[in-house]
C-alpha cells in the first residue's frame, strides 16, 4: 500500500500490544488529508492503544506509522520533534494544566517552542480561544471551566501551533448532548475552515454520523479491522452483522 | 524612500513611503513561526522612525501561518503605525476567516486583567479562620478515630484485621532496614561527636551511658516516628487522597460505610502497634552504631556493655516506648486526616502529602516536648 500526496497518515502492517499480549495484529489503513476519521470498536478492542501508537506515545511491536510520509516510529531527536509538531492531541479530560489560566494553557506551546514576542503570543492564543468560543473565559483557571469548556480549551491548545492533524480521544465523553453537538460543530468548522485532518476515537454514534467522513471498526476477535468506510454506508451495508448492529445501536 | 533588506529569511518585504505620508508595505515569501519574530522586530524598528498617515499592506505573494497572521493583524490595527489608516489587501478568504478571530478587545481585556489580590487583613482573617476550622476538624477526627478503634477492639469481628496486617507489613516490617540503617549511623555520629568533649573532662567512658539514654528516651522513638511520617504517613495521605479524587470515598459513603471506620481505623491501629517495634529496632541499631566507635577508642566490649546496662533503667525504655505509641497514633491519624481533606485537581494529592509530613513532624516534636516536660516534673 503506497501513500499518495493526499495521504496524511499511513499505518503500515502495525502490530501492537502489551508484553506478550497482542492487541492488534498487522493492521493497515490510511487517513486522507482534511478528512475526519474515526476509530470505532467495542470496549477493549484497542482503540485507545492504537491512538497512543499513532501519536508516538508507545512503540509498536512491528510496523510503521507515517505522518505526511515521515516515519514516526523510526524518527529520533529533532526529526521526531518535527513530526510531533505536525499534530495536536486532545485528551479525554482536556488535560489542561490546573495552575495555568485558559490563555496561559493555550500559550504554553508558543512559549516553549517559538521566539515570538509577548504581544504576538497573546494575540495568537486569544485568537485560538475565540475560534473555539472561549474568548470570555481566557483568564479563568481550568477548575472554573465546565467539562465542555475544558475540552474546547484543550482543542485551542492543540491547534495553537497550526497542526496538520488533530487526534481526539473520546471528545464527547462526559458531555451533555448540546455541548457534545457544539463540539461536533467545532470539529466540522475546523476541518473545513482550517483544513485540519481529524483522527478521533469515540463511542458516540451521534458524533460519528455528524462529523466522520470515514471510520474503521476494530474487532478484538480477529485483532484487526473488521470494516472500513463511511459510517452511514457501513450501518446499512457492512458484511458483518455485528458491525451493522453496533452502528444501529442494536442489542446483539 | 524605498527600504530594501537582503536578509536570509523566507519572507521579504519592501517598505516605501511617499512624501505625503502614504506608505506601501509589500510582503513576499513565507511568514511563519520561525521568520515572524525577526520580521516583527525589524519592521517595528523600521516603522518607528517613519511618520506614516496611510499604510497599504499587500500580501498577495505571501503565505503565512497563525504567527504571520498575528503580525499582519498587529500591523492592520496600527500597532506599529499609531494613528495611520491601514489597508490590508490580497489576503486569501481562508486567511481572512482566521484573521477575524484576532481581536484587539480580547487583547486589551487580557492586559487589563490583574489577578485578584486580597488585602492583608483579609488574608490574616481567612488564614485564622482556616486554622480554626482545621483544628475543629482534627478534634472531631480524633474523636471519630478513637470511637472507631474502641469499636473495633470491642467487636473484633467488625475490624478488617487483614488490612491491619497489610499496613503493619508495608509500613512497619518493610521500613525496618531503612530505620535500622539511619539510627545505626546516628548512633555512630553521636558517639563520635560526644567522645571529644567528654575526653576533655576525662569521662570518655560515659559516651556509652549517654548513647544508651539518648537512643532509648529520645532519638529512638523520634527517629522511628519521623521515618514513619516520611515513608508511610505520606503514603497514607496519598492513598486516601487519590481515593477521594477518584470518588472512592463517595462510593463508600453511599454504600453506608464510614471512610474512617473502613480505611482510617486500620491504619491508626497498625501505626500504634508498629511504631514501638520500629522504636526498639531504632534503639538497638543506634547502640550498635556507637559500639564500634567506643571499641575504636580503646574500651573493651565488656566494659561498654556494662556502662550501657548500668546507665539504662526500665523507666527510660518505658518512656521511649510510651512516646512511640503516641507518635505512631499521631503520624497515622494526621496522615489519614490530610488524605481525607484532599481537595480537587491534580495538585491536591501532592499538597495533602506535603501537609501530612509537615503536620506529623511538627506534632511529633510538640508531643515530644510535652512528654519530656511531664517526665522531668514527675522525676523530680
Amino acid at each position: 500500500m503506497n501513500g499518495t500526496a493526499k495521504t496524511m497518515i499511513e499505518v503500515r502492517d502495525l502490530t501492537i500490544g502489551y508484553g506478550d499480549r497482542l492487541v492488534l495484529e498487522g493492521i493497515n489503513f490510511q487517513v486522507r488529508r482534511g478528512e475526519v476519521f474515526a476509530i470505532l470498536g467495542a470496549s477493549g478492542s484497542g482503540k485507545s492503544t492504537l491512538l497512543k501508537h499513532l501519536i508516538g506515545l508507545y512503540q509498536p511491536m512491528q510496523g510503521d506509522v507515517l505522518i505526511s510520509g515521515a516515519s514516526l516510529v523510526r524518527a529520533e531527536g529533532d526529526d521526531r520533534l518535527r513530526i510531533l509538531r505536525k499534530f495536536g492531541v486532545l485528551y479525554q479530560g482536556g488535560a489542561l494544566f490546573g495552575s495555568l489560566t485558559a490563555v496561559e494553557n493555550v500559550r504554553l506551546p508558543l512559549d516553549e517552542f517559538t521566539d515570538l514576542s509577548e504581544v504576538a503570543k497573546d494575540l495568537i492564543a486569544l485568537s485560538k480561544l475565540r475560534l473555539v468560543g472561549l474568548e470570555s473565559a481566557a483568564t479563568k483557571l481550568p477548575a472554573d471551566l465546565s467539562g465542555g469548556m475544558q475540552k474546547r480549551a484543550g482543542i485551542a491548545r492543540a491547534i495553537v501551533m497550526d497542526p496538520c492533524v488533530l487526534f481526539l480521544d473520546e471528545p464527547s465523553a462526559g458531555l451533555d448532548p448540546i455541548t457534545s453537538a457544539g463540539l461536533d460543530a467545532l470539529i466540522r468548522e475546523l476541518a473545513r475552515g482550517l483544513g485540519i485532518t481529524f483522527v478521533m476515537v469515540t463511542h458516540e454514534l451521534a458524533s460519528i454520523y455528524a462529523v466522520a467522513d470515514r471510520v474503521i471498526m476494530l474487532d478484538p476477535k480477529i485483532r484487526g479491522i473488521a470494516a472500513e468506510g463511511a459510517p452511514s454506508w457501513l450501518r446499512d451495508n457492512a458484511s458483518q452483522p455485528w458491525v451493522r448492529q453496533f452502528l444501529n445501536r442494536e442489542v446483539a | 524612500m524605498p527600504v530594501t533588506r537582503p536578509v536570509d529569511l523566507p519572507v521579504r518585504w519592501d517598505l516605501s513611503v511617499q512624501p505625503d505620508g502614504t506608505g506601501k508595505l509589500v510582503f513576499t515569501g513565507e511568514l511563519d513561526t520561525e521568520s515572524t519574530p525577526v520580521a516583527w522586530t525589524n519592521l517595528e524598528s523600521e516603522l518607528a522612525g517613519i511618520k506614516v498617515a496611510r499604510l497599504e499592506i499587500d500580501v498577495r505573494q505571501l503565505v503565512c501561518d497563525s504567527a504571520g497572521l498575528a503580525l499582519l493583524y498587529y500591523l492592520s490595527v496600527g500597532g506599529m503605525t499609531p494613528g495611520a489608516n491601514v489597508d490590508l489587501t490580497g489576503l486569501s478568504p481562508d486567511l481572512q476567516h482566521l484573521l477575524r478571530s484576532f481581536s484587539t478587545e480580547d487583547f486589551e481585556a487580557l492586559q487589563e486583567h490583574e489577578p485578584a489580590c486580597s488585602p492583608f487583613v483579609e488574608d490574616v482573617g481567612v488564614a485564622t479562620w482556616s486554622w480554626l476550622c482545621d483544628l475543629r476538624q482534627q478534634v472531631e477526627f480524633i474523636g471519630e478515630v478513637t470511637l472507631g478503634v474502641m469499636k473495633g477492639l470491642l467487636r473484633p469481628r467488625s475490624m478488617r484485621w487483614k488490612e491491619v496486617l497489610r499496613v503493619f507489613e508495608v509500613a512497619g516490617v518493610n521500613a525496618l532496614p531503612i530505620v535500622s540503617l539511619l539510627t545505626f549511623l546516628v548512633g555512630m555520629v553521636i558517639a563520635f561527636e560526644s567522645a571529644q568533649p567528654l575526653a576533655q573532662l576525662g569521662a570518655q567512658v560515659f559516651v556509652a551511658n549517654l548513647l544508651g539514654l539518648v537512643m532509648s528516651r529520645e532519638l529512638g522513638p523520634v527517629m522511628a516516628a519521623i521515618m514513619l511520617a516520611g515513608r508511610s504517613g505520606s503514603a497514607f495521605a496519598a492513598e486516601l487522597g487519590t481515593m477521594k479524587v477518584n470518588e472512592e470515598l463517595n462510593a463508600l459513603q453511599t454504600l453506608g460505610l464510614s471512610p474512617v471506620q473502613f480505611l482510617v481505623v486500620q491504619r491508626v491501629l497498625a501505626g500504634i502497634l508498629l511504631t514501638p517495634v520500629l522504636t526498639v529496632f531504632a534503639m538497638y541499631a543506634g547502640l550498635l552504631g556507637g559500639i564500634p566507635v567506643l571499641l575504636g577508642l580503646g574500651f573493651p566490649l565488656r566494659m561498654v556493655l556494662h556502662q550501657i546496662q548500668s546507665g539504662l533503667h526500665f523507666g527510660d525504655l518505658a518512656e521511649g516506648l510510651s512516646k512511640s505509641i503516641v507518635f505512631g497514633a499521631i503520624v497515622a491519624s494526621v496522615s489519614c486526616l490530610r488524605g481525607l481533606q484532599t481537595g480537587e485537581g491534580p495538585r491536591a494529592v501532592g499538597e495533602s502529602t506535603t501537609r501530612s509530613v509537615v503536620s506529623s513532624i511538627l506534632l511529633i516534636i510538640l508531643a515530644d516536648a510535652i512528654i519530656a516536660s511531664l517526665t522531668y516534673t514527675l522525676r523530680k
